[in-house]
């Protein structure tokens, strides 16, 4: 019944971290060694003087920084993330083109991990040290401890010379439509190795996690009194332990999203996905700030977004806390 | 290993609320060599930091030198081929080994620092310092760490000192964190109202009364961070954002990334150094989890 006014309260907040990124991006541009305006202008790009010239009126570069920061957040709350001379347009139209791509790698990798690393773990559960278990225990060690972009890259070459099955660069295959069905299929193949390899490190964690959660799961009273009134094994461990073991998962997979985009910069240069992580490697090969610090921005509502989402699924799968007993 | 060790060093013994046996050094010891997982990767990471140490001058080829023909494949002479340079891959990850664990070792001490200075100040005092220091940490935690340091790196320059910091600077909120929550828990226990009776100060209380029985948690994270530190410098050399000037296994990696599909041995041996590295320090972390927190050592 609150939970409209909780989601206001949540939104709320968001918004107040979310100005404080912008302000960080501020100090960041001034703290960086060097002239704010060429920092702006990037330095591979139309360092000329008529466009330095034209960034310090329009910043007001000549005023006082807490002007400056007033009109910096000013030209952001229009939309205006500044202007990339290297790519030639304007940020926002940059990220906005780049974001699509980079949510589908994102959370397809997120549902495989989940699903996936919830599997092994309730599985490995049942007998906490039998092979499986502890097969289970050493791949995610070695997800946890393999670089991803390692993985990657092995990945890359596995499929890319050894066995020829997948395709291993790009988002779609130019000799293919770019309409319907076959497109949908197009991206769905290309999106196959890198969404594995970025699930990869979180399948990991996400087992490790649903094992314990199992084991503990299994322990408890509820289970015992499910087992004792004859439910057949699947109801016990399907609705009453996994229930249990997903809430930590649900936390711990929206307090990740943040290491979730970051893995997929990396993941996305490997695999060149045309995603805001590509973009983040083109900005930093050719200093342009403006779009680093607008992906950065960018990045923070994500993980602000994913947070809040969180919380409301978290709500929904602990009734303990959807009755407020908080 | 050496972790386990300081603790006694910063434990006050006479402060302890439970009497300590003899030596908790010994008998941590005792429990980490008990565990199989922690002794491998102790042994494998001493094997990496003796190799990085004495490994060059035993090997004794430069690793900028051309040792041969560009992507020779590893032969008798090479062991391990040679990159697109035509440099030695053994001789770079013996040279390159000594960054990228020095980079990850410091790396985890300035996150460590952090994380505790600001949990256990928030944890102890609670009220509004503990508002806005959580504020702090929550702003951080929204910030995707590695993207972060990216920027970080990028603005102020690639040096392994700009490196270094960065990866401090981005990683340290889950420190803070746990070091908060193990001060709410113990900041009111008896012992430390005890001590306060006594007359003791924040600054004795803070440091010699709560923290020493707030480490164990803090060692295991501290440990896992030097793994975390050692992936964030290997995917900053690799997106081209580590020391040019030197050696290091990210850089190797990223140096030689485009060339995968035609010399696999240029990519594979670094990437593999890292995750060996990684590996064994998770393991560590594992071994003295279970040497301090007996009480978890039959979970999973």
């Amino acid at each position: 019944m609150n939970l409209a006014l909780h989601i206001l309260r949540q939104v709320a907040n968001a918004v107040g971290l979310l100005v404080a990124v912008l302000v960080l991006n501020f100090c960041l541009i001034h703290a960086a060694p060097g002239d704010p305006a060429l920092v702006i202008a990037g330095e591979m790009g139309g360092a000329s003087a008529d466009v330095i010239a034209a960034l310090r009126v329009k910043y007001g570069l000549d005023k006082s920084l807490i002007e400056q920061l007033f009109t910096y957040l000013g030209s952001v709350a229009t939309g205006d993330f500044g202007y990339s001379y290297y790519f030639n347009a304007p940020v926002t139209g940059l990220i906005a083109q780049r974001i699509p791509a980079t949510l589908y790698l994102v959370l397809s990798a997120l549902a495989i991990s989940v699903v996936i690393g919830t599997l092994l773990g309730v599985v490995s559960a049942r007998k906490p040290n039998g092979l499986f278990s502890q097969g289970v225990t050493v791949i995610s060690l070695a997800g946890y401890a393999a670089p991803v972009f390692w993985t990657g890259l092995m990945l890359l070459l596995l499929f890319g010379s050894v066995w020829p099955i997948l395709p291993v660069t790009g988002m779609t295959d130019v000799a293919r439509p770019k309409v319907g069905f076959a497109h949908v299929v197009d991206i769905l193949q290309h999106l196959v190795l890198p969404a594995t390899t970025l699930a990869l490190v979180f399948i990991a964690q996400y087992s490790r996690l649903a094992r314990v959660n199992m084991i503990d799961a299994l322990t408890a009273d509820y289970v015992r009194t499910a087992r004792a009134k004859g439910l057949p094994e699947f109801v016990v461990i399907g609705k009453h332990a996994l229930r249990n073991t997903l809430i930590p998962i649900v936390t711990v997979a929206g307090l990740q999203f943040g290491h979730l985009f970051a893995g997929a910069v990396l993941v996305e240069t490997v695999f060149s996905w045309p995603g805001m992580g590509r973009l983040v490697f083109e900005s930093i090969l050719r200093r342009d700030y403006p779009t680093l610090l607008a992906v950065l921005f960018f990045s923070a509502v994500l993980v602000m977004a994913a947070n809040i989402v969180t919380d409301l699924v978290y709500r929904l799968v602990d009734p303990r806390i959807r009755s407020g007993a908080r | 290993m050496t972790a386990v060790e300081s603790t006694t060093v910063k434990t006050d013994k006479t402060v302890l609320p439970v009497s300590a046996a003899a030596s908790p050094t010994m008998a941590a010891l005792r429990q980490f060599a008990r565990s199989p997982a922690g002794v491998v990767g102790a042994v494998v990471l001493l094997f990496l930091i003796l190799a990085t140490l004495f490994g060059p001058s035993i090997y004794g080829v430069d690793p900028l030198d051309i040792a041969g023909a560009p992507f020779t494949p590893p032969d008798a002479d090479t062991w391990l081929g040679t990159d697109y340079l035509g440099r030695d891959i053994l001789a770079g990850l013996l040279q390159g080994g000594r960054a990228t664990l020095t980079v990850g070792g410091v790396a985890a001490i300035i996150t460590i620092m952090i994380g505790v200075t600001i949990g256990s100040l928030a944890g102890f005092f609670g009220g509004p310092i503990d508002t806005a220091l959580t504020k702090i940490t929550e702003f951080f935690q929204i910030l995707p760490p590695l993207l972060f340091a990216m920027v970080l790196v990028t603005l102020f320059g690639q040096t392994l000192t700009t490196v270094t910091i960065a990866i401090g600077v981005v990683s340290w909120p889950s420190a803070a964190r746990l070091t908060r929550a193990e001060f709410l828990r113990l900041r009111n226990l008896d012992f430390v109202k005890a001590s306060r009776a006594a007359g003791a100060g924040n600054g004795h209380l803070i440091l010699r009364v709560v923290l020493p029985n707030a480490l164990p948690p803090i060692i295991v994270s501290a440990t896992l961070a030097i793994g975390v530190a050692i992936l964030f410098e290997g995917g900053l050399s690799f997106l081209g954002l580590g020391d040019p000037n030197t050696m290091s296994w990210g850089l190797m990696l990223g140096q030689n990334r485009n060339y995968v599909l035609n010399a696999w041995w240029t990519v594979a041996f670094p990437g593999a150094a890292i995750f060996i590295a990684v590996l064994a320090i998770s393991l560590i972390g594992d071994g003295v989890n279970d040497a301090i927190n007996p009480r978890l050592r039959k979970r999973g």
